[in-house]
């Protein structure tokens, strides 16, 4: 029960470290390819019946996830870093 | 101030009997009497000079100059000035207020206004409430009053959500914890704060599963996360009627049964609540299943088996067979 909060805000950073790193291969393998297409829609791909699907609304948040935090995340990993080292 | 006068009060007495009678002689000590009216001066509670001998002593020119003090108290009380210092201190700290608002963005802004409104109850929907949570089972209209496509506040309609009771409720079970935490010797004030953090994080952790969840079942229902918020706050309410029949009885099948009721009692009132807001109209707009009608139901019941989960698991660790 000793949770803190900075066990969640750890827990928060190696979950979407993990998100990170996934490879861009393995997504678009279990996409079935269909997310290449995506982008060049323009955006009205919702209207789709099948982007509905739980598969394709797990892969569209992994890749907003994605391209969102790519750069913060560096910040966020190396700042928790430094906190480690200096006071363990 | 008014609590430190009973304590400046039994300090204040000795040191003038004594500085007076060491110096001067003293036919008559001040009554008790005298003293006793002072006491209700507040923090100069000094024997009133006059009630003395006459004897002109410096503790008394000194007591006589904040004898002056007990007056200016009543000076306080019915200076008119004093009111429109209030009333300028009040007028400063709402423009502080106002600035720091207006200040927000404007996406903070509407969320304050409308966090507002879950704030917006009264004693008769905070006692209704509470006895709708324990006890869901007569049959009753269960739909949230609606006004101009707007939910109504709370004050008004017994249905809707509110944010006072699952706060009031948190803050409760911290301090009821640490009570069961100190019935069994166990307590420290970090207990205090470690189950603060808890509730806290266990409810963004729930929150944030449940967004996600939502969000990954493409799920488009009129339950707003905010709702969503204060639904998931009332099983504090079961947690404290569940750590106080432990506590009072101090027998652990009185406390399992506490927990099965309010497990059965909260699902009940849970699933009766969200059932209006998570499936879809039973007004025939959709006439085949491509929302997902199962989707729907089994994050409803997702949702409600969560919370006896949680309430086994936050209470579990307090009770020592």
């Amino acid at each position: 029960m000793g949770f803190t909060l900075y066990n969640l805000i750890e827990a928060a950073l190696l979950c979407i470290n993990a998100v990170a790193i996934l490879s861009e291969r393995f997504l678009s393998k279990l996409s079935g390819n269909a997310n290449i297409n995506y982008p060049n829609v323009g955006g009205y791909g919702v209207d789709y019946q099948n982007s509905g699907g739980a598969k394709q609304q797990l892969l569209t948040l992994i890749r907003s996830v994605r391209t969102v935090m790519r750069i913060p995340l560096i910040a966020f990993n190396v700042v928790t870093i430094m906190f480690l080292i200096l006071f363990g | 101030m008014s609590s430190d006068g009973p304590i400046y009060r039994t300090k204040n007495y000795p040191h003038p009997q004594q500085q007076q009678s060491s110096q001067f002689y003293q036919p008559t000590t001040p009554s008790p009497q005298s003293q006793a009216s002072n006491a209700h001066e507040g923090d100069y509670t000094v024997p009133n000079p006059q009630s003395h001998n006459g004897f002109f002593s410096p503790q008394t020119a000194f007591y006589g100059s904040s004898n002056q003090a007990t007056s200016s108290i009543e000076f306080l009380s019915n200076n008119p000035f004093l009111n429109v210092g209030f009333n300028v201190v009040e007028q400063g700290m709402k423009d502080m207020t106002d600035k720091t608002i207006n200040m927000l963005p404007n996406q903070m802004k509407k969320s304050l206004s409308s966090i507002k409104y879950y704030f917006a109850v009264d004693q008769t929907y905070v006692i209704k409430k509470l006895c709708l949570i324990l006890f869901p089972f007569r049959p009753r209209n269960w739909s949230i009053g609606y006004n101009a496509d707007e939910p109504v506040p709370p004050r008004v309609d017994t249905n809707a959500p509110d944010y006072y009771i699952p706060l009031m409720s948190a803050i409760t079970y911290v301090l009821v914890a640490g009570l069961v935490l100190g019935i069994q010797n166990r307590f420290t004030p970090e207990q205090l704060g470690m189950h603060a953090t808890s509730v806290l994080i266990w409810n963004i952790i729930e929150i944030l599963i449940l967004s996600i969840t939502f969000y990954i079942f493409n799920i488009q229902s009129k339950l707003r996360i905010l709702d969503l918020i204060a639904y998931c706050g009332y099983k504090y309410v079961g947690m404290i009627t569940a750590l106080s029949s432990y506590l009072i009885t101090d027998s652990l099948f009185i406390y399992r049964l506490a927990l099965l009721y309010i497990s059965i009692s909260l699902s009940y009132f849970l699933v009766k609540c969200l059932r209006l807001q998570i499936l879809p109209d039973i007004g025939g707009s959709q006439p085949y299943n491509t929302n997902g009608n199962t989707r729907r139901i089994y994050l409803l019941l997702f949702v409600v088996l969560l919370q006896p989960l949680f309430i086994w698991y936050l209470t579990q660790h307090l009770i020592i067979p």
